[in-house]
């Protein structure tokens, strides 16, 4: 049982930081990059985004089909529902081109060249 | 067809698995007759699978920004520390198991451990649970054509293969032994367990809440985590063929500290063999 505490303990932690870097991240307002998912294609397909400082992709999709906004090494996996906008926090990347597809769309794909 | 059963199959496999798992355990303990905790358990995730899926469809704004991270992240979490209790419970419990004498877990302490059994199935089917029924509906969508018809036909089939091969889970682990289900699926779940728990640490790194993400090494070359084979292994034992540095640490220690858990006996034999040799009949009679 004590076990169990211990472990509740741990998910209340991991649960205020993630509401406080909420706050904080409304606070300090990392950048935004828009993308637009229509006729199951990103627009545009390819965007740049400054190295080293996290940012945020802002998604619309205009389709009439749910989309997963997905690159799994980045840990990032959203959905996007038709007609929606959604806001993804991406961490600080290295130098370097990262695609992202719409996992439910394979051929769908952005890449994001990071500089 | 053939893209769309693997997507299915795969986000099944995990929550069929453990269903069968937890099935079998029931069967195995003699509590039978407990198994509507455990459906009650996966209909309810399949319920509020489907009402994250209008959630996600309907609300907008930061909620629909930050909600499925925590959501995801508490399922994450609450789903390790439910199995972890479990396999501690069962690492307590294997000696009394042992030869034919599950009766004599009694029965306040069984009973207690049934609604665990409960919301274990329910983490196991919800995690994945939304994310099936969008991908299901993203399918339903595209009916108009011979292609979306197949599409959805295999999805429906990926459904039903995952419940096929959890079906076969709980039938193998009720023909075991008991001694043996609870050694492999102590182990099973110590596996899983730690690739939760890794995978969650991950992911909090990926939204920038801990630092670093970084990969250490790309074993891609060798089995990709995206490709069919990677992709089970990543779900039952939390295979990354690029893990940054702490995900790797989390897995460890978790599995350091599991094993201390959920096989006292093995250390504590290990112990007895300097000492005197206390309940060795009672180990030879295994």
């Amino acid at each position: 049982m004590r076990l169990a505490t211990s472990f509740s303990l741990l998910l209340t932690i991991a649960l205020t930081l993630t509401f406080a870097a909420g706050l904080v991240g409304a606070a300090d307002k990392p950048a935004e990059v828009a993308l637009t998912i229509e006729k199951q294609k990103f627009d545009p397909a390819e965007v740049k985004v400054k190295a080293g400082a996290p940012f945020v992709l802002v998604v619309t999709n205009k389709d009439s089909k749910p989309a997963e906004v997905e690159n799994k090494d980045l840990k990032v996996e959203k959905v996007v529902a038709p007609g929606k906008t959604v806001s993804i926090r991406v961490r600080a990347l290295k130098a370097g081109s990262y695609v992202f597809v719409d996992d439910f769309n394979k051929s769908a794909q952005v890449k994001i060249v990071a500089e | 067809m053939g893209a769309t059963f693997v997507v299915v199959l795969r986000e099944g496999f995990e929550a069929a698995l453990l269903l069968g798992i937890v099935y079998a355990y029931l069967a195995q303990i003699g509590h039978s007759d407990s198994r509507r905790y455990v459906t009650v358990g996966a209909g309810l995730a399949v319920a509020a699978s489907m009402l994250m899926g209008v959630a996600v469809t309907i609300l907008s704004g930061p909620l629909a920004d930050i909600g499925p991270d925590v959501i995801a992240l508490t399922v994450i979490f609450g789903a390790v520390a439910l199995l972890t209790w479990h396999g501690w419970w069962m690492g307590q419990h294997a000696r009394q198991l042992r030869g034919d004498l599950q009766r004599r877990i009694d029965a306040a302490h069984a009973s207690q451990q049934l609604w665990m059994v409960g919301l274990i199935a329910f983490t196991g089917v919800f995690r994945e649970g939304a994310e099936t029924v969008l991908f299901l509906w993203g399918l339903m969508t595209q009916l108009t054509d011979l292609t979306g018809m197949a599409a959805l036909l295999g999805g429906a089939a990926g459904l039903a293969g995952a419940a096929v091969l959890g079906w076969l889970v709980f039938q193998g682990g009720r023909r075991l032994s008991v001694h043996r289900f609870f050694a492999i699926t102590s182990l099973f779940i110590m596996l899983l367990a730690a690739g939760l728990f890794s995978a969650g640490i991950g992911r909090l790194q990926g939204i920038g809440l801990l630092p670093g993400g970084e990969p250490l090494w790309d074993t891609s070359w060798l089995l990709d985590e995206h490709g069919s084979v990677g992709g089970f292994l990543a779900g039952l034992v939390g295979y990354r063929a690029r893990p940054s540095a702490l995900e790797i640490v989390a897995y460890l220690v978790y599995l350091a500290g599991a094993t201390a858990l959920f096989f006292p006996h093995v250390l504590r034999r290990r112990t007895r063999r300097n000492g005197p040799v206390v309940g060795s009949a009672e180990t030879s009679r295994v």
